[in-house]
């Protein structure tokens, strides 16, 4: 078990740059490592059995390459500056970064691109890499990225002429689309950065409880806009979303309960979200305790009238978003279908849809619905 | 204003998801599609004639990725702000801007360091996959001009994950050992270079595609190798015969599992931790008849696994079926494992009359859905909707069927939830324990993780000490039940404890060992903190020495930090479902249950 979560930690870690080499083609020898921090990483037997991937040919010139061997992984970016001066009428270089194995490294290829055009733009200007004093040059700068890019994860080159800014992105994967009915809440403070000014003027309305309607309304923005907004920030993670808090709805526990009662950290934190004043903290017993007693069928309204939270200390729509955004509980959608010969009723009522979508898209307020569809014997109600 | 601000921000991912939005099922469809292309290639190495053969197989199918629609207009405005140029190798699912000379020489590894190991090639954003294989020509001698490099290489979407990656790295590796098998026993690469070249030579040449299709006319292997990249790309289970003698099966579990689980991407790792958890009380729910299994299953197939299926049956767990198949545990534990990583099983508990089901939060229900229609043909009286509908509140078989039902209706609502079962509607709700003895958790609210480190020691002292104390104990138990017999006959004893309301008893219990109960109790509860242990005491409860005794043994064991499901507690201490529910109902104030998901087997259901 150990095993399996250690093996998958390290394959998807983002290791750092092991060692930073620039590769040029010698017009007399061939390819070789001209410059290299730290010294002697990469042999020049191993340079000489992948030199097809470093010093490529002309289909390759310009796109990212990764080779992976047994125990390095080698990033480069071939270029090739075709010029009369050179002795073969053309320069051919690749810097590469060299990572583990089993490290991840797209998040690097725009760094080794970006470096790379630098470094071409400095050989075009004035001759930065041909003109036989490269180590010397290069060593510093290659010190300098592969220490700041590790520690910082950016580095500012001001090397001659131009300058320049590699900046290490974390790739993440696309946001899912945002819906009317969700409630976007801030998991960690908003970065004090420049932000645009449709997300400054949201923002200060996203306070955990008003859905996405309600702010594109408050605000006087567009929907859109505000989706769009939302959605960057869901990107970033600064934000995520929780179902519109209502005293109607149904939660489930997860098995990630467990943790609460194991990982003090998580208690602590729970306790401090949850309370309903700081100065008076609730019982960790009674905040499990209502968790666990949430179940299918059970409302935070029957909850509320059985245990009281405002004795308990408790403030329940924190007790309900904690949970949610530590996965602790889960919300139970009510998925109505309509079985009878309807046609349009067919449609609108086909299972694809929960209550909450419903009454978002027809304006209908959810105490309505339900009872419409309590009194319509057609109509079976799944909770999933 | 507002807009072009946004635009800024949002442009990074945005573009990448306007791209995608046109449709959905595509991205869907995407994602499990790694593959689009293969080479084969035989490269002779240091032969004076520099012998180099390829085959390449490039997906042909009109690609499910966006197309352009031809009446959109290029909007100026993206023009000037030149986006950053991407470069792809990757169009309408087609690999593009390689020739294929280009390819072959890409992939004939001249380095000996790169043989016989994994190669991984990642250009731009496609990654090839390989395993390149020396081999020595059968009739030459063992000289430099008689080896041969084999390389099979998948060319894959560079966001294929790392297992991925490693799957079919491992179908590359075994191809070329099978391959290198034949070449020793009956020069068949020899043979079959010989055809290809050939083929090619036979004024072709010039065009390609004729000479692939004569190739593939007249070559066992490409016919071979084409099979095995047909069969990657519909389901994801290879199962050929190289030269027609030795059998190749292979199982891409990431797709394979796609048949059942719709949209979602089982890992290897998954499986094997779902595995590592099984249990005897857990049960193998097959998921395609048993014939379908004997037939996919070749000939020379294990006898212990048709010896399994002659048994089979999802109300027996696999400690019933190893017994009735005469296997060893572990046996029938390998066996699962098998059925389970080739799709063809999924594990459950037993279906009993206790089980709590509930739908699956992610069950494709709606009335279109083609499981209705499906679930009609097998049940023609019920329709799947109503049917399911019932278990939206957690619902037992046990409250479903009543006494008057007749057993045909029993037997066929079984086989309905067995169904649902198979599909992935139904999930099993287990109830968990945890205990919290105090207010603030457990000894002191903020070192919840001091405690746990120190229970161990805690643990191992009180052995010892119920060890050195153990003659004290036995000598109480007798003289107790000689005292009282009551607590001496064991587990009616509960039950006239509960009818009775405490009332009489509980008096009686306690004029009568009143001197004796401090001392028991704290001896039994030695090793729980002061605190937990005068928290316990206050429990009515904790008076009954019988059901003292239990907690306190369960506690110890550790069944109640949420670990556990009761049906787990009553398989290991051999206990009744109504002994642990009452013990649960006694000490209420600081067990606290809850219900939830098997987490160890969820995984094929839910995604928690």
């Amino acid at each position: 078990m150990d095993l399996i979560q250690k093996s998958r930690d390290s394959t998807d870690s983002e290791g750092p740059i092991r060692c930073i080499f620039f590769c040029e083609f010698h017009p007399v020898m061939g390819p070789i490592i001209s410059c290299q921090v730290p010294e002697n990483y990469i042999s020049k037997e191993l340079l000489d059995s992948i030199s097809v991937y470093i010093i490529t040919k002309s289909e390759l010139q310009r796109s990212t390459i990764t080779v992976t061997l047994s125990n390095y992984k080698i990033l480069g970016f071939p270029v090739r500056i075709d010029d009369k001066k050179y002795a073969r009428n053309a320069f051919q270089f690749n810097l590469c970064f060299v990572c583990d194995s089993t490290a991840r490294t797209v998040h690097y290829e725009p760094v080794v691109t970006k470096f790379s055009d630098y470094l071409t733009a400095m050989e075009i200007e004035n001759n930065f890499l041909s003109d036989g004093s490269l180590p010397a040059k290069l060593t510093p700068i290659l010190k300098q990225v592969l220490h700041d890019l590790n520690t910082k994860g950016e580095c500012a080159l001001t090397e001659g002429p131009t300058a320049t800014h590699l900046k290490v992105v974390k790739i993440r994967s696309d946001p899912l689309p945002v819906a009317d009915h969700q409630v976007p809440v801030f998991i960690k403070p908003l970065p004090t950065q420049q932000w645009d000014l449709t997300t400054q003027h949201v923002a200060a309305y996203i306070d955990g409880f008003n859905h996405i309607a309600r702010i594109a309304a408050l605000s006087d923005v567009e929907n859109s806009l505000v989706k769009a907004c939302v959605q960057n920030l869901i990107y970033y993670g600064v934000v995520s979303l929780v179902p519109l808090f209502q005293y109607g709805n149904v939660y489930c526990t997860t098995p990630k309960l467990k943790v609460l009662a194991q990982n003090s950290e998580l208690q602590k934190k729970c306790l401090n979200y949850v309370a309903k004043s700081q100065r008076q903290l609730p019982c960790i017993r009674d905040v499990f305790r209502m968790y666990a007693a949430m179940t299918r069928g059970t409302t935070i309204r029957d909850l509320c009238l059985r245990f009281n939270p405002p004795n308990l200390r408790i403030n329940e729509r924190k007790l309900v978003q904690f949970g949610v955004l530590e996965e602790i509980i889960r919300r139970v959608h009510k998925y109505p279908i309509y079985l009878g010969e309807n046609a349009e009723l067919r449609k609108s009522l086909s299972g694809a849809a929960s209550v909450d979508e419903i009454c978002c898209s027809t304006g209908v307020s959810a105490q309505q619905l339900e009872d419409q569809l309590d009194r319509d014997n057609n109509v079976v109600v799944l909770w999933k | 204003m507002v807009t072009s601000c946004l635009h800024d921000v949002t442009e990074r991912w945005l573009c990448k998801s306007c791209e995608k939005t046109g449709n959905q099922t595509s991205i869907q469809l995407n994602i499990h599609e790694y593959l689009f292309g293969s080479v084969f290639l035989i490269h002779s190495l240091n032969d004076p004639n520099n012998f180099n053969f390829r085959h390449i197989i490039k997906s042909n199918e009109p690609s499910n990725t966006r197309r352009k629609n031809p009446y959109t207009l290029p909007i100026v405005e993206d023009l000037l702000q030149s986006p950053p140029q991407l470069t792809s190798n990757i169009s309408n699912g087609h690999l593009t801007g390689f020739t294929d000379e280009f390819l072959s020489s890409l992939f004939a590894v001249k380095a000996e360091e790169l043989c016989n190991r994994k190669f991984e090639l990642k250009v731009n954003d496609v990654r090839f996959v390989s395993h390149p294989t020396l081999l020595q020509r059968r009739n030459k001698t063992q000289d430099e001009s008689g080896l041969l490099l084999i390389n099979i290489v998948f060319a894959l979407q560079a966001v294929a994950s790392h297992s991925v990656v490693k799957c079919y790295h491992d179908l590359s590796k075994r191809m070329g050992i099978v391959l290198k098998h034949e070449e020793q026993r009956c020069g068949f690469i020899s043979e079959q270079t010989l055809t290809m070249t050939t083929a090619h030579d036979d004024g072709y040449a010039n065009n390609t595609d004729i000479s692939f299709k004569v190739i593939l006319e007249k070559c066992i292997l490409a016919q071979n190798i084409k099979k095995m990249y047909d069969d990657l790309c519909s389901t994801g289970l290879v199962s050929i015969r190289i030269n027609k003698w030795i059998p190749l099966t292979f199982c891409l579990p990431q797709k394979v599992h796609q048949w059942h689980l719709q949209g979602k991407v089982i890992e290897p790792e998954d499986i094997n931790r779902c595995l590592l958890s099984l249990k005897p009380y857990h049960s193998l729910l097959l998921l395609c008849p048993v014939q379908k299994i004997h037939n996919f299953s070749p000939l020379d197939g294990s006898p212990s696994l048709i010896r399994l299926l002659s048994q089979y049956s999802p109300l027996k767990n696999l400690q019933t079926l190893a017994a009735d198949a005469d296997l060893t545990l572990f046996h029938v534990y390998q066996l699962t494992a098998h059925l389970v990583y080739w799709a063809k099983a999924t594990v459950i508990f037993p279906v009993c009359s206790t089980n709590k089901y509930v739908i699956a939060y992610d069950a494709p229900l709606s009335i279109n859905s083609p499981l209705v229609d499906k679930f009609n043909e097998l049940f023609p009286e019920s329709n799947l909707i109503q049917t399911i509908s019932e278990f939206s509140l957690p619902t037992s078989l046990g409250q479903k069927c009543n006494p008057l039902c007749h057993p045909s209706q029993q037997n066929q609502l079984v086989q309905m939830i067995i169904w649902m079962l198979q599909h992935h509607l139904l999930l099993q709700l287990h109830t968990y324990i945890q205990y919290i003895p105090l207010e603030h958790g457990f000894k002191k609210s903020s070192s919840g993780a001091e405690t746990k480190t120190t229970n161990p020691t805690s643990k191992s002292t009180v052995s010892t000490s119920t060890f050195s104390s153990g003659n004290t104990v036995n000598s109480r138990t007798e003289s107790e039940s000689g005292l009282s017999n009551i607590s001496g006959t064991p587990e009616p004893y509960s039950d006239v404890d509960l009818n009775n309301k405490d009332g009489n008893l509980e008096s009686l219990s306690f004029t009568s060992v009143d001197e004796d109960k401090p001392e028991y109790q704290e001896e039994l509860l030695l090793d729980f903190p002061e605190e937990e242990r005068n928290a316990v005491f206050k429990i009515q409860s904790s008076n009954n020495r019988e059901d003292l005794t239990l907690f306190a043994r369960l506690c110890r064991k550790k069944y109640f930090t949420g670990d556990h499901h009761i049906e787990e507690i009553m398989y290991l201490e051999n206990l009744r479902r109504s002994q642990l529910l009452q013990l649960l109902d006694k000490f209420r104030d600081v067990l606290i249950t809850y219900e939830t998901v098997d987490p160890a087997i969820a995984m094929f259901s839910c995604s928690l």
